[in-house]
C-alpha cells in the first residue's frame, strides 16, 4: 500500500490504499449499499481521496460528469491511465488537498469520501 | 479534518450529498476459513490503536459539522466487505503489512487446526460503514463558522 503525500493534506488521505484499491469493494457493490444508482444519476459528482480512479470510473457511466481528485500525484497518474484505458470521457482526475479544492462553489451535487476521511 | 468538510460544503451545491464511507473500526474484523457452505472462524483481526484514535477523530469532525449545521444526517449503516485469499499465509502476508489492522490475528482454534487447513481458502471479513450527509444553509456563512 502506498502513503499519500503529506504535508497541506493533514490527515485526509493519509492512509489512502492506493494501489489495493483491488482488495476493497467493488464500487457497485458500495454504491449499492449506499442506496443504489439514484445517488450519482445525472449528478455531478467529486471523488475525494480518489486514489486510482477505482470508485471514480465505476460510477461515471451514471453521473453527468465525476472529478476525482488526491494528494498523491502518482495514484492521479494511474487514475488518468486508467481513465484512458477504460475509454471514459466524463472523468477529470486532479492532484490537490482536500482542505483547498480547486473548484467553485456548488460545483458538485455529489461528494464521496470513500475510505478517504 | 473539519477545515476539509468545510471546504466540501463550499463545492456542494445546497442540499447536495455527502458520503462519508470508511472501514468501521469499531467492530472487530474477522478471519474466516471458506467452507462449503458458508464460513469457520479462525480467529479476529483488531484494528491498530493509531488508527482507532484516527477513526474517532473522523467521527468527532463529522459530528461537529452536523453540530454545526453544514450537513445533516440523512442515513447511515454498515456492510461486510470480504478480501479473499488463497491460503493462511497469504493471509498472514496481508496483515503484516497492513496500514490500519494489527499485524497478527488473535487465533480463536488451536494450532493443530490451522496447520490442517492451512492450505484452504480464507476471507478477512471487515465491516464498512457509511453515512449519508445532506449540505445545508449558506456555505460561505456557515464555513466561516465552523474553521
Amino acid at each position: 500500500m502506498s502513503r499519500a503525500a503529506r504535508g497541506p493534506v493533514g490527515d485526509v488521505g493519509r492512509l489512502l490504499p492506493a494501489l489495493s484499491s483491488a482488495l476493497r469493494p467493488r464500487p457497485h457493490d458500495e454504491l449499492r449499499a449506499w442506496g443504489g444508482p439514484p445517488l450519482v444519476l445525472g449528478k455531478r459528482v467529486l471523488d475525494l481521496g480518489c486514489g486510482d480512479g477505482r470508485l471514480a470510473l465505476g460510477i461515471a457511466p451514471l453521473a453527468t460528469r465525476v472529478d476525482g481528485i488526491d494528494p498523491d500525484a502518482g495514484a492521479i497518474a494511474a487514475a488518468k491511465a486508467n481513465a484512458r484505458k477504460a475509454g471514459v470521457r466524463n472523468v477529470r482526475f486532479a492532484a490537490g488537498a482536500a482542505q483547498d479544492l480547486p473548484y467553485p462553489d456548488a460545483a458538485f451535487d455529489v461528494v464521496i469520501l470513500s475510505w478517504t476521511l | 479534518m473539519v477545515d476539509a468538510l468545510a471546504e466540501i460544503h463550499r463545492v456542494l451545491a445546497p442540499g447536495g450529498t455527502l458520503v462519508d464511507a470508511r472501514p468501521d473500526s469499531r467492530v472487530l474484523a474477522y478471519a474466516d476459513r471458506r467452507k462449503p457452505r458458508g464460513f469457520q472462524r479462525f480467529g479476529v483481526v483488531k484494528t491498530n490503536r493509531l488508527e482507532l484514535a484516527n477513526d474517532r477523530a473522523s467521527d468527532r469532525a463529522v459530528a461537529r459539522v452536523v453540530r454545526e449545521g453544514l450537513f445533516k444526517s440523512k442515513r447511515r449503516g454498515r456492510f461486510w466487505h470480504l478480501v479473499p485469499f488463497s491460503s493462511i499465509a497469504e493471509l498472514r502476508k496481508y496483515l503484516s503489512e497492513h496500514l490500519r489492522f494489527v499485524h497478527r490475528a488473535t487465533w480463536v482454534v488451536d494450532s493443530a487446526t490451522r496447520k490442517r487447513h492451512s492450505n484452504d481458502s480464507f476471507v478477512i471479513r471487515r465491516a464498512v460503514r457509511y453515512e449519508i450527509l445532506e449540505a445545508r444553509g449558506s456555505p460561505r456563512n456557515i464555513s466561516a463558522r465552523a474553521k
